[in-house]
């Protein structure tokens, strides 16, 4: 394997997605104006419901963590979303990467973007109620934040696979189904509460399991044997399904033409 | 190798001394583009589906370091053969071997070597000149000061000097054009595809286009195969042109060779007084005649033949001969009559 040139690619993303965010309008409001909404109405409802210290960290970290994948995410599946959404599809595939380089470069953005998120819902989150992320440590939180990156991965690398299997009609649906993957996982609750079949999904999402092992430490049990080498072993199972299924739709697009359909 | 008069390559193998010693690279090796029976159907629709039969088996050999046109009639399959030459597209049947490689097998290897630029060209719109074609070097491997020195290269060929700096969207369609073209450029492809270059450009702009194009084959010693609607241009940039239609190719030659081969004629074009002459029709050698704008068009097998004839019948007839004009038929007759 040449490195030299499989950083390039990567890097070559990267630097696209970062002038592109950049310029984005809605930058600002993915950035900051959602997570904070979020953080800020979770944080006063717990207060309302007169939670305990704990529950309401229990609560926060879901919050913060939902906001986390959800920036991340969006910033993988724009590796195929920019060229969607401007008809240059052609011009990356023609070009001699593979789609590794493409999620690669686009994932580099999004943990960036993540971290920067977080570091300021935190900021929020102590300021406002109280809520210290360090408490667990900086190993737990290391944890944490790899596993909200992880599924952000796979996560976006899947829309990409949907919306190069179905076309740009694919968006709407590509994102709803996600999402609702993750609302499952267990962010405001824990997976005991969740009816059987539903249970059953939750503890299949790798996230359940590093929500769990940060929650740990706020004094909530954990639920599981060794959560973070299981999320990490479902993460990697995911990330290897994920990239199969891009791989797998970008040659079908090769074949039925719609690749050169989303560059018109 | 020059080949016996009539002789196939084949034959002068056979004659030559050591030939089983000549590989049949060494021929194969020549052709940029090596293309038999090529088949590919577009299916489409749900719940109901559509077949659009694009290609029909198309084959197609381009010696390296031509010019080559392919001309045709608006949805001949003209851009599905170029996106399979570049390996954007998966063919159904059909074997297409691109500088020696497999464009199925071994695209990878081929990607780096080939380019293609559409006339409709896209581009992320809030990107800058500049960092499109930085983009666009990166993914082919360049970074660095080669990086920038390539980016520096291409924006003073493409005449973007100006425009470096400008948004992709607030640039005009030449201007688009001209980065479509430097992008297609950043590999300094062996092998450039170029889908009707000169689309919406204005004619000042297209005829700089071409210089371009020409430059490219004479400096770089490019293999470019275009597509166009415009016969003049392919007139002028190719060495050879095929014309397609509903997925086949009808002819194939130079423009002289097509001319000559499709047997147009020439024609005569006359301004008579009285206007009208329908016997004209039936005189030896006039293959058909048709009145329009004043003038009657005579087509003829061969000019300098049927002009004093015809011209002397006229007399006779009493008819005033005020003006006439001769013309070869142009690719454009050729492009007509294969549409037909
Ligand atoms: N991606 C696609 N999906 C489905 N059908 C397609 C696709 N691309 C082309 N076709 C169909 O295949 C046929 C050949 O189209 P193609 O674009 O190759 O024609 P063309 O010769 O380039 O025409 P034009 O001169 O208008 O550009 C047409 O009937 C077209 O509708
Ligand atoms: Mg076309």
């Amino acid at each position: 394997m040449n490195w030299r040139a499989e950083l390039l690619g990567v890097e070559a993303v990267l630097v696209r997605n970062a002038l592109m965010a950049s310029r984005n309008v809605f930058f600002f409001f993915e950035l900051l104006f959602w997570p904070i909404v979020g953080v800020l109405s979770i944080g006063l409802m717990t207060r309302f419901l007169r939670l305990s210290p704990e529950q309401a960290s229990f609560v926060l970290v879901g919050t913060i963590a939902l906001s986390v994948v959800n920036v991340c995410q969006l910033e993988v599946a724009y590796a195929v979303l920019l060229d969607v959404w401007s008809k240059s599809m052609k011009h990356q595939f023609l070009a001699p990467i593979g789609i590794r380089h493409l999620t690669l470069g686009s994932w580099v953005v999004g943990m960036v973007r993540g971290t920067a998120i977080f570091a300021l819902l935190a900021l929020l989150g102590w300021w406002a109620f109280g809520f210290d992320v360090l408490r667990p440590g900086w190993l737990a939180l290391g944890a944490f934040l790899l596993g909200c990156f992880l599924n952000a991965w796979v996560v976006g690398v899947a829309v990409c696979a949907l919306i190069t299997l179905f076309g740009n009609r694919a968006e709407a649906f590509a994102w709803a189904s996600v999402n609702l993957v993750l609302v499952l996982a267990g962010i405001y609750y824990p997976v005991s509460v969740l009816p059987e079949p539903v249970a059953t999904v939750a503890r299949a999402i790798p996230l359940t399991y590093f929500l769990d092992a940060y929650r740990a430490s706020f004094g909530f049990a954990s639920e599981f044997a060794a959560p973070v080498a299981t999320g990490l072993a479902l993460s990697a199972l995911y990330a290897a399904l994920a990239h199969w299924a891009f791989l797998a739709a970008v040659g079908r697009a090769r074949r039925t033409g719609l690749l050169l359909k989303m560059s018109e | 190798m020059a080949l016996p008069p009539g002789g196939t390559l084949a034959a002068a193998q056979r004659h030559s001394p050591g030939a089983n010693m000549i590989p049949m690279v060494s021929f194969t090796g020549m052709l940029a583009i090596d293309a038999r029976d090529v088949v590919k159907t577009f299916r489409s629709g749900w719940p109901r589906r559509r077949e659009t039969p694009a290609l029909q088996g198309v084959s197609l050999a381009v010696p390296r370091g031509a010019i080559f046109g392919l001309l045709g009639p608006n949805g001949a399959g003209k851009t599905t053969f170029l996106s399979i030459l570049a390996t954007l597209l998966v063919p159904d049947g059909g074997s297409v071997r691109v500088l020696g490689h497999d464009v199925v097998r071994e695209a990878g290897a081929l990607r780096r070597r080939l380019n293609m630029a559409s006339g409709r060209p896209s581009f992320l719109w809030s990107l800058r000149v500049g960092e499109i074609l930085a983009f666009y070097g990166r993914l082919y491997g360049l970074a660095g000061a080669p990086l920038r020195r390539r980016v520096d290269e291409l924006i003073e060929l493409c005449e973007l000097g100006p425009h470096r700096r400008v948004l992709y969207s607030e640039l005009s369609t030449g201007l688009k054009q001209r980065v479509a073209l430097a992008k297609s450029l950043v590999n300094d492809p062996e092998l450039l595809f170029l889908d009707e270059p000169t689309l919406g450009l204005d004619p000042d702009i297209s005829v700089r286009m071409r210089r371009h194009i020409a430059e490219l084959r004479r400096d770089r010693a490019m293999t470019i195969v275009l597509t166009t609607h415009y016969m003049r241009e392919a007139e002028e940039l190719c060495d050879e042109v095929a014309f397609i239609k509903a997925g086949r190719i009808l002819a194939r030659g130079t423009s002289g060779e097509l001319k000559r081969r499709i047997r147009l004629g020439e024609v005569i074009a006359l301004r008579l007084d009285p206007p009208t002459a329908a016997w004209l029709a039936e005189a030896p050698g006039v293959l058909r005649c048709v009145a329009a704008d004043g003038w009657v068009e005579c087509t003829v097998d061969e000019a300098e033949k049927r002009l004093p004839e015809l011209l002397r019948a006229l007399h006779v007839e009493g008819v005033v001969v005020r003006n006439v004009q001769v013309r070869e038929p142009d690719l454009e007759d050729v492009f007509v009559e294969l549409a037909r």
